[in-house]
């Protein structure tokens, strides 16, 4: 019977130990810790230190993308198969890399401080930008780099928020204030509360939270995994294309665009006529949708030609109003509404206020 | 177990054979099964196939103007050492587990099957080192289809699609060196990733006397693998399902190489194998011939 005994030690232990270590590998980092204990800090001065960070220090992270929007919102960087969605470099002087995995490509964009390249792993393609023009070409990919995100937000919404500190955390194994915001009592939102992770040294935010009403997870969530400071390795910012890649080039001014190019560019953006109605949490986005996005059918990517309209009836609710009738497509985080007349209006507030924005036009 | 005391008792001289002879002769046994013979050259045209087809499809798309494929495959196109690295990454979708199952089921159920797993108890030789050799032949036959996959798909890659260096995913290129170092990676990785399904093969394989159960089983583990991280409600589950670090080996043609991802596969590999060699010794151990 010895021989038994030993076997079930043998089993158990062997079994115990692999089990132990699959849920090891299973918990997120910190998770469980004490936070930690950091000198008080009153909100206003965080948010003062917060805005007045403007230089990134040489660094390297992994951020990750999380959502739980509701319905499926295409452009948003995907998370990978690793949970990585993007992998940021700097050195601290104007250099960066930032690798954007989408599913099984892989977007870089290299800034060596003259040039930016941007390379897309799905067709081999290498844009080349000389400086200058990168700022708003990149704009896109601001969603990647939390720190951006979250700064120009408390930026933006600090005056119609109560903000406050909800104490310490821990955000890729660094120690952070907890800085909340919530709407103003007035404020006529979708949204409870935006947290936003600040590093207790460096004065970045590694993490934002966005948390809509009635929901315990948070709706979007972008935010650091892995955060170190340090000198990078410089070949990080440097970037030669590959053999047999792409590569087309653009200066500042280079390109000349056609003159009914611009026209077209103009129509549109006449035909759309946005504006915004409110401010802070309540900004609602009105505008015109073009007709013939409405009516026509249009090419949309690579997966042939949608019809909106139809994508309106699939997602949409059919409701009627002052404003005639139309189609509401509501998200935990915000709602649109495009009325059959071709009007619109987008924003992080419930049904009722996109009426009365369209009301006020 | 009443056998093995009596073998121990008349030749107490002979109580160990040398280790050495055991290995070899596990692997000379192993490597001349037919089976085995012939399913290792069918692996190991894998990337040859892969490549030709490739190959075809870069030269109808030329024509067209379209890229080949979305992804890995898309890269592999004129640029022959990732050849490899895609053939693998294809590889262990099914047919690099179903070989590790084979061996598996050929190493303990087969021989129960065939009736020579009672004299292999008999022999002068303890019940783990039994195992030890065992998994040895099965790890080391592994490795060895892992590499020869890497080696056709090396030389079939850069006969057929050419390139010097490795364009990575990451829109840089690697020089030769460096490139054959994330072959070799790539070897280790998914050589580990299949030792570690072979490990729960084998553990279902010393419970059982039909080598095919333990295929099936061991198929049905990377099935339901495959099903339940593909369920978004159970994305919680991910971090423990072997399949999880699979579809996370194609993060070695990145650049810089995203080491968290990769280590992290290895131990949830690490775990497994635990967890299976365990439960192969423990019924070992009270086995009882």
């Amino acid at each position: 019977m010895d021989r038994k005994r030993t076997a079930l030690t043998v089993a158990a232990a062997g079994t115990a130990t692999g089990v132990v270590g699959l849920i090891l590998l299973a918990t997120p980092a910190g998770a469980g810790e004490q936070p930690p204990a950091l000198p008080e800090i009153s909100p206003e001065a965080l948010v003062e230190s917060v805005i007045k960070t403007e230089k990134i220090p040489a660094m390297s992270g992994a951020v990750e993308f999380t959502s739980d929007l509701g319905i499926p919102v295409p452009g948003l960087p995907q998370a990978g198969s690793g949970g990585e969605a993007a992998h940021v470099y700097t050195d601290g002087e104007g250099r960066a890399r930032v690798s954007i995995s989408q599913g099984g490509s892989e977007r870089t964009i290299v800034h060596d401080g003259t040039t930016t390249w941007m390379w897309n792993s799905a067709d081999r393609s290498v844009q080349k930008m000389v400086s200058g023009e990168h700022e708003k070409k990149t704009a896109e990919h601001k969603l990647a780099d939390p720190a951006t995100a979250a700064r120009e937000f408390i930026g933006l919404m600090g005056k119609d928020s109560t903000i406050t500190v909800d104490g310490t955390a821990r955000v890729a194994d660094r120690p952070v204030y907890q800085l909340v915001l919530t709407p103003k009592p007035t404020e006529r939102t979708l949204l409870r509360e935006v947290r936003v992770a600040v590093d207790s040294e460096t004065r970045l935010p590694l993490r934002l939270e966005v948390l809509a009403n009635g929901q315990a997870e948070p709706a979007l969530r972008i935010g650091f995994t892995d955060f170190e400071t340090g000198a990078q390795d410089a070949s990080l910012f440097t970037y030669t294309p590959p053999a047999g890649a792409k590569v087309t080039e653009s200066k500042p001014g280079d390109h000349k665009p056609s003159e009914a190019e611009l026209k077209e560019k103009q129509n549109l953006f006449e035909s759309i006529d946005g504006k915004t109605v409110g401010e802070g949490w309540d900004t609602v986005l009105v505008g015109k949708v073009p007709a013939e996005l409405l009516t026509g059918e249009v090419k949309s990517g690579e997966r042939g030609t949608t019809d909106p309209s139809r994508l309106l009836k699939q997602f949409g609710k059919e409701v009627s109003g002052p404003f005639g009738t139309g189609y509401v497509i509501s998200s935990k985080v915000g709602t649109l509404l495009v009325t059959a007349d071709g009007r619109a209006a987008l924003g992080a507030v419930p049904q009722q206020v996109l009426v009365d924005a369209l009301g006020a036009k | 177990m009443t056998a093995m005391t009596l073998g121990e008792i008349q030749r107490p001289d002979a109580r160990r054979a040398p280790l050495g002879r055991l290995l070899r002769s596990e692997l000379r046994m192993v490597l001349r099964r037919p089976r085995t013979l012939i399913l290792v050259g069918l692996l190991a045209l894998v990337p040859v196939i892969a490549g030709i087809g490739i190959w075809i499809a870069a030269d109808a798309s030329a024509n067209s103007g379209n890229s080949v494929d979305e992804g890995l495959a898309g890269l592999v196109d004129g640029n022959g050492l990732l050849l490899p690295v895609f053939a693998l990454v294809i590889g262990l979708n099914m047919l690099l587990p179903l070989t590790g199952a084979m061996l598996a089921a050929d190493a303990l159920a087969g021989e129960a099957a065939s009736g020579t797993m009672r004299t292999l108890l008999l022999a002068p030789v303890s019940r783990s080192r039994l195992l030890a050799v065992k998994a040895f032949g099965v790890a080391t036959v592994t490795l060895f289809v892992v590499a020869l996959m890497a080696f056709t798909g090396t030389i079939a890659g850069v006969i057929l699609l050419g390139g010097d260096g490795m364009m990575t995913m990451s829109g840089t290129t690697l020089p030769l060196g460096e490139a054959l170092g994330r072959i070799l990676l790539t070897v280790l990785l998914v050589t580990v990733q299949v030792w570690a399904l072979a490990a729960v093969a084998l553990a279902v394989s010393a419970w059982t006397e039909h080598p095919l159960i333990v295929v099936v089983v061991a198929l049905g583990v990377v099935i339901l693998s495959g099903v339940l991280s593909a369920i978004p409600a159970l994305d919680w589950l991910d971090p423990v399902l072997m399949t999880t670090s699979w579809m996370g080996i194609p993060e070695v043609i990145r650049d810089p190489l995203p080491t968290g991802t990769l280590t992290e596969g290895v131990l949830r590999a690490a775990c497994y194998i635990v967890i299976g060699y365990s439960l192969a010794l423990s019924r070992m151990l009270s086995r009882d011939g």
